[in-house]
């Protein structure tokens, strides 16, 4: 059983250096990896990297520690460190030499998919190795099948164990041929290389030009009493958590094989004074499909969870933060799969652990942790050829945002990238009509969407997608059934929806949430629909002239204000009786204050509770909401 | 003409920047040469008052001034604090919300309580009309005049005061914009109705919606404010031309300003940086870098080669929540540190400086004014940079042992390290993180900041530029005359200015110098027409081109000046070429091999004014003996006797070594032991830093 024991805080002074001199250090982290990102950023071939933001850069210390992260990708937060760390393993200190470029996308390293390719090289000062600096980027294509799914880590494409790509300098020019031979477009290959390899070495520069500025010791001491510090933060927020035994419960829809067959994720986090424990040892285990996703993955969840609870805004990213936690997760778990089983989509399950940690700590933390949010990327894969000259393109269509939980005090925020990736940004319309043949015909938030509640979840968004030239395409999203749910009595937000419309035919939707390989003809058009967040504390105390204004901008329609808040209106017209409103809400209020809404709609293994409660006609309340 | 009737002639010009604290005012005296200065308390109900009594502190009478000049924060303020006009925004059917759903990113990406932008304009006021343009501007769907009379109407019948329109690429092909603008002025005369391709011809939807939406936003309260001016202005008897300062540096005249607003937000900062621009043409200068420190925020801007390093678009309100503006500005980045940022330590005992700040109210500890928190400038004043009994000419006296009190108990204690090394400590970290808002323009740009002189201004400046210069090993630091009102000497020598930007995807290779010749000759012909009433004289009228370029498959492109003989030549290979230096010089690395194509085609139309010819000073005798104060400085254990000289009593010439101090109303220049400075035949201080 892999675990992970968390360090002790180390006596106080053990870190003896100027508190001056270590913010001064602590600022000039933070700016390299933001130097890196943006270099990286500016200079990527590829959408996904400029524009998606996937990629993560960052710089580790002598054992492959974080020592700061540019974000780029939350999920991503593990697996870089763990990338360095495995090329120490295998390389051992003294096999690393000046101007080496190692690289590696190996899965079951990186946690992640093959596309993830991560370089790494090593800062040298003097004759010593002082760290690294490492990057990963996703590549739009890694080889392997074009459409559908896949059943292991072969059929998704190259993949590149842990080498140099140079040696001292001096390039591989067999390791480049495999590459441009295994990868569709090997110019946009080539040129993130180019990128990610001049974003690596461009951290290294800076590290070394502090080193120079402030002195080696000076450096590497203002890093371990920055650890400390980020680490006394983390410690002191656990603390403020009352200790105890904390569960949850989710699932997912299905791994897109065994279609309708819930996948549970069950988490367990035990508080005790300054520490945290998460155990993840009842999540489902690794499943057929593409959902799986490596070990160093299913610790990122508990750390970017924990990240969000303790130090949200501490910067740099560093692993002192984590030192407070502890993580259980045996081999062999969706999200610590084994080789070689296919990871391609491996970003999806991660998320609603994260969400299901949140929701185990509810009762703890009320006022810290946040409803569950749509929690997928709402990507899809489309390929097809330019009319003009009929070359291959391949886009990421999709990214289009989606709602995310409520809060106390705040409602959920609407058409929010999910929690897997960070300062990832849509494609404007603009851009995606002028470079492909497509033509969007509609991008709108989802009204009604978000999960009712004192705080209501935030909105889903709606993107309609028209062919003008017929292309393949592929999604897979989760969470259609298993809806975002809410907490404190808050309602569940919509779940996630794919559909597609041919001709004049009535839109085609797809219950599993998969469309595998779907050609769209000229003319056809796909829609895919992202979830709201789920709601915070009962619907009925939301303030009444909140409601008005939902009402007024079309967030929510007359129906939900009616059902769900108890609103009444005035005969024949769309104004609020303010006077009669409370006495109505009052009289539902016994109906719905005994549901226990965070677990009445969860859905249970092999089906949907919430579906079934709604079949079974159960709750009359629950009825009209939905 | 005799010297009576020359006396009476229009001969000044007079610049007025309306900052959130104060009211800067610098009248020229085109005659004398004597440059006049006048500041007040700026009145947020009184804007318009405000100015004219600054004029009038500065001994200037508007009816003798031919040229007014105007930079202000009214837009930005009106954005900021959301007192705009009732706006409603029509958009292409289907695309009302893409303004609500922006980017979809969340910069703060662990943060559960993150917050996206907030529209200015709400959901129910932003209306779909039925309407489409493909991306090569052929229309899919003809726009429904009768549907936007029927929405005239409405919003007539709503009194609603501002009008924005976005239609989807009305940057390749702008007709329905052009036809439904017209028809909402038809039916809703007085109302201000703005659309999106007038102010920026760049494809990125959400950020041309957001632009046009914040130029209807502003529109009616910047174009009442305006009109005002120009009203008091005349019962002044003014009979000059009256220019207002956009965020690209440049001028434009009332009737643009008050249409194009948006283009005003950041005129003071950028004003600053045309003077710094001037500072570098007076002393032969090519390259330096604009630094501007305030009581909460440095800023960093750069001039290159004689030209200011413009950028494409602004967040107002900064990156994770801000609302973007998409039109050419100048690249000035900024950081939350000035003299009002807090120092407080952290849990688990980190030392942070800023970016809380103690603004002007409470402002430092020791304004005596209820602040308890030490920042910057209690630091200065612990330190001996700052005289109690001086700041502000000695309006201000300062509380050094109300400073020493908060600094001893909330840093050194805690920290268990001297008084004196805390404050050194605070300065130092202020120091780097405002160094690092300085490689944001340079060293990220692909610039070595050690190749260029600093032009250090704004009220904390001058304290802090030799600390900032000697972290990135700048070899000169130049403060140049009243760096307390530099935005306001900026404008004195900004120029007329049109920008221009056009989207236009095409692949290098298959790019028509025709094609091209025609849709830069359409900017530019429409940039002569906007300047010919204030410029008569044509050869007084210059035109710079240049092209967005990027790698086939990139998203990000560079922007690339193309100088007249590549366009003579028709020069496709030279094109390539200087995109592949660029690409290198910022990004370290290009492809000359890889394909290159265009996004957007720029220009530049600029009408040059007559400037002030720069003011050589006599050489005037000796320095006067300096006074002499303690101060410390992180080199010495102790404070050292450091001499303290009156800017107003330096004569040209005069040379002071470090370590030294330099007074003048409102700022302090630090010389810093190992540092020289002279000053300079105009006036400023030249200061060579020690870079051992």
């Amino acid at each position: 059983m892999l675990t992970e024991q968390p360090q002790k805080l180390r006596a106080a002074g053990s870190h003896k250096v100027d508190p001056v001199v270590t913010e001064i250090i602590r600022n000039g982290l933070v700016a390299i990896t933001e130097q890196m990102k943006t270099n990286l950023m500016r200079t990527a071939c590829n959408m996904i990297i400029y524009e998606a933001q996937d990629f993560t850069v960052g710089l580790f210390d002598t054992r492959g520690q974080i020592v700061s992260i540019g974000i780029g990708l939350p999920m991503f937060i593990r697996g870089m460190s763990d990338t360095v760390k495995a090329m120490l393993a295998h390389f051992g200190p003294g096999g690393i030499h000046p101007e080496d470029v190692l690289v590696t996308n190996d899965a079951f390293i990186t946690g992640s998919h093959l596309n993830h390719m991560t370089f790494a090289v090593p800062i040298f000062h003097g004759e010593d190795i002082v760290g690294f600096s490492a990057c990963m980027a996703h590549w739009q294509d890694i080889g392997g099948a074009l459409d559908g799914m896949t059943k292991d880590i072969f059929s998704e494409g190259l993949q590149m164990p842990i080498v140099k790509l140079y040696r001292r300098g001096e390039p591989s020019e067999d390791l480049f041929a495999v590459i441009r031979m295994n990868v569709r477009l090997p110019e946009r290959a080539m040129g993130d290389l180019n990128a990610q390899i001049a974003a690596t070495r461009l951290g290294s520069r800076r590290f070394l030009e502090l080193i120079e500025r402030y002195g080696r010791d000076a450096v590497l001491g203002g890093i371990a009493a920055i650890m400390d510090h980020t680490e006394a933060i983390a410690r002191e927020q656990v603390l403020s958590i009352p200790d105890g035994v904390y569960e949850a419960e989710s699932f997912m829809d299905d791994d897109g094989i065994d279609n309708g067959r819930r996948i549970p994720i069950k988490v367990k986090v035990t508080v005790s004074g300054d520490e945290m424990a998460v155990d993840l040892t009842e999540v489902g285990e690794q499943v057929k499909g593409f959902y799986n996703s490596g070990e160093a993955t299913g610790r990122a969840c508990c750390q970017v969870a924990f990240k969000c609870l303790t130090s949200p805004i501490e910067k740099p990213i560093n692993e002192g933060s984590f030192r407070p936690l502890k993580i259980i997760l045996p081999p062999g778990r969706v999200v610590s799969a084994v080789r070689p089983s296919p990871m391609r989509w491996w970003m999806t399950f991660p998320m609603t652990i994260v969400d299901t940690i949140f929701k185990a700590l509810a009762s703890a933390i009320p006022d810290r942790v946040i409803a569950a949010h749509h929690a997928d990327l709402m990507s899809c894969m489309i390929n097809g050829r330019m009319p003009d000259d009929g070359k291959i393109y391949l886009v990421s269509g999709g990214l289009i945002g989606g709602g995310w939980g409520a809060k106390k005090g705040q409602d959920g925020s609407s058409a929010t990238i999910c929690i897997n990736d960070g300062d990832t940004h849509n494609s404007p319309v603009e851009q995606i009509e002028a470079k492909y043949p497509m033509l969007v015909e509609r991008y709108a938030l989802r009204e009604d969407s978000g999960g009712a509640g004192t705080w209501q979840g935030g909105l889903g968004v709606e993107k309609v997608v028209r062919a003008v030239n017929e292309f393949m395409f592929n999604v897979q999203i989760e969470r259609v059934h298993c809806r975002p749910w809410g907490l404190f009595g808050g309602h569940p937000g919509a779940g996630n929806q794919v559909s597609v419309r041919c001709g004049n035919e009535p839109e085609l939707s797809f219950p599993s949430g998969k469309v595998l390989a779907r050609l769209l003809k000229a003319g056809e058009a796909y829609i895919l629909r992202s979830g709201g967040g789920g709601g915070y504390g009962s619907p009925l105390d939301r303030p009444i002239e909140q409601i008005e204004s939902d009402l007024r901008e079309g967030y929510i329609s007359k129906q939900r204000a009616e059902r769900c808040y108890g609103i009444v209106f005035r005969p024949g017209g769309d104004v609020v009786d303010v006077a009669a409103t409370p006495a109505r809400r009052a009289a539902l209020r016994p109906s719905y204050d005994h549901l226990d809404w965070s677990d009445t709609v969860e859905p249970q293994p092999g089906g949907n509770a919430a579906e079934e409660f709604f079949r079974a006609g159960n709750a009359a309340i629950f009825k009209r909401c939905c | 003409m005799d010297m009576q009737s020359a006396r009476d002639l229009p001969r000044s010009r007079v610049a007025a920047d309306v900052g959130g604290t104060f009211t800067d005012v610098v009248a020229f005296d085109e005659l004398s040469g004597e440059s006049y200065f006048g500041k007040t308390l700026t009145t947020p109900e009184h804007l318009v008052e405000g100015i004219i009594n600054a004029v009038h502190k500065a001994n200037t009478a508007l009816e003798q001034t031919r040229l007014f000049l105007h930079g202000t924060t009214i837009g930005i303020n009106t954005i900021i604090e959301r007192t705009g006009a009732l706006t409603a925004l029509l958009t292409t059917k289907g695309f009302r919300d893409i303004y609500e759903i922006g980017r979809i990113n969340r910069p703060e990406a662990y943060n559960l309580f993150f917050r996206k932008h907030q529209p200015l304009v709400p959901r129910s006021m932003r209306i779909e009309v039925t309407e489409r343009m493909n991306a090569q501007g052929a229309v899919l769907i003809p726009l429904d005049e009768n549907e936007i009379i029927a929405i005239a109407r409405r919003l007539k019948a709503m009194k609603v005061q501002a009008v924005a329109i976005l239609f989807l690429h009305s940057y390749c092909s702008p007709d329905h914009e052009i036809r439904a603008k017209r028809i909402i002025e038809e039916q809703c005369p007085g109302v201000f109705v703005t659309s999106s391709h007038e102010l920026s011809q760049e494809y990125r939807e959400f950020e041309r919606t957001s632009t046009v939406a914040a130029n209807a936003y502003i529109g009616p309260r910047v174009r009442s404010y305006l009109k005002e001016i120009d009203e008091r202005l005349a019962r002044e008897k003014f009979p000059g031309t009256f220019f207002v300062v956009q965020s690209s540096g440049g001028l434009y005249d009332v009737v643009h300003a008050q249409r194009e607003c948006v283009k005003m937000l950041e005129s003071g900062p950028a004003a600053g940086v045309i003077g710094a621009n001037a500072v570098c043409k007076r002393l032969g200068l090519a390259d330096a870098i604009a630094f501007d420190m305030g009581g909460t925020t440095a800023k960093a801007g750069v001039v290159l080669n004689g030209e200011v390093m413009m950028a494409g678009n602004i967040m107002i309100g900064g990156y994770a929540q801000g609302l973007p503006i998409q039109v050419p500005l100048i690249d000035i980045q900024e950081v939350g540190t000035g003299g009002g940022s807090i120092a407080r330590i952290e849990t688990g005992g980190g030392l942070r400086v800023g970016p809380q700040s103690a603004g002007a109210s409470p402002g430092p500890v020791c304004y005596g004014l209820g602040g308890t928190e030490p920042t910057v400038t209690d630091a200065n004043l612990i330190l001996g940079r700052l005289a109690p009994d001086r700041f502000l000419g000695g309006e201000m006296k300062l509380d050094l042992e109300g400073a020493k009190h908060a600094l001893q108990t909330k840093i050194a204690k805690p920290l268990g390290i001297d008084l004196l090394d805390a404050a050194n400590g605070i300065i130092l970290i202020a120091t780097t993180t405002m160094s690092n808002v300085v490689t944001r323009v340079t060293t990220e740009r692909g610039l070595d900041a050690g190749d260029f002189a600093m032009v250090a201004y704004g009220g904390a400046g001058p304290l802090h530029a030799g600390l900032v210069a000697r972290e990135l090993r700048i070899p000169t630091v130049i403060i140049p005359p009243a760096p307390g009102h530099f935005s306001a000497c900026g404008m004195l020598v900004a120029d007329l200015r049109r920008d221009f930007v056009r989207t236009w995807f095409k692949p290098l290779e298959k790019a028509g110098f025709d094609e091209m010749e025609n849709i830069y000759g359409a900017m530019e012909a429409e940039g002569r027409r906007a300047l010919e009433h204030d410029v008569a004289d044509r050869g007084k009228i210059g035109i710079s081109r240049g092209a967005d370029l990027r790698y086939a498959g990139q998203e990000h492109s560079v922007t690339v000046e193309l100088p007249a003989e590549i366009f003579a030549k028709r020069d496709r290979a030279g094109v390539k070429k200087r995109f592949d230096e660029v690409h290198a010089m910022r990004y370290g690395f290009n492809a000359p091999n890889e394909p290159a194509e265009i996004v957007s085609l720029r220009s530049s139309v600029v009408g040059y004014l007559e400037k002030p010819a720069p003011k050589r000073l006599a050489l005037t005798g000796g320095k006067r003996a300096p006074a002499h104060r303690k101060v410390h400085f992180a080199e010495h254990d102790d404070f050292v006797d450091t001499a303290v000289y009156v800017r107003s009593e330096l004569p040209v010439g005069a040379r002071i070594k470090g370590p030294a101090l330099v007074e003048e109303y409102a700022s302090t220049t630090v010389v810093f032991p190992g540092d020289e400075l002279e000053v300079g035949a105009f006036g400023d201080l030249i200061i060579t830093i020690d870079r051992r």
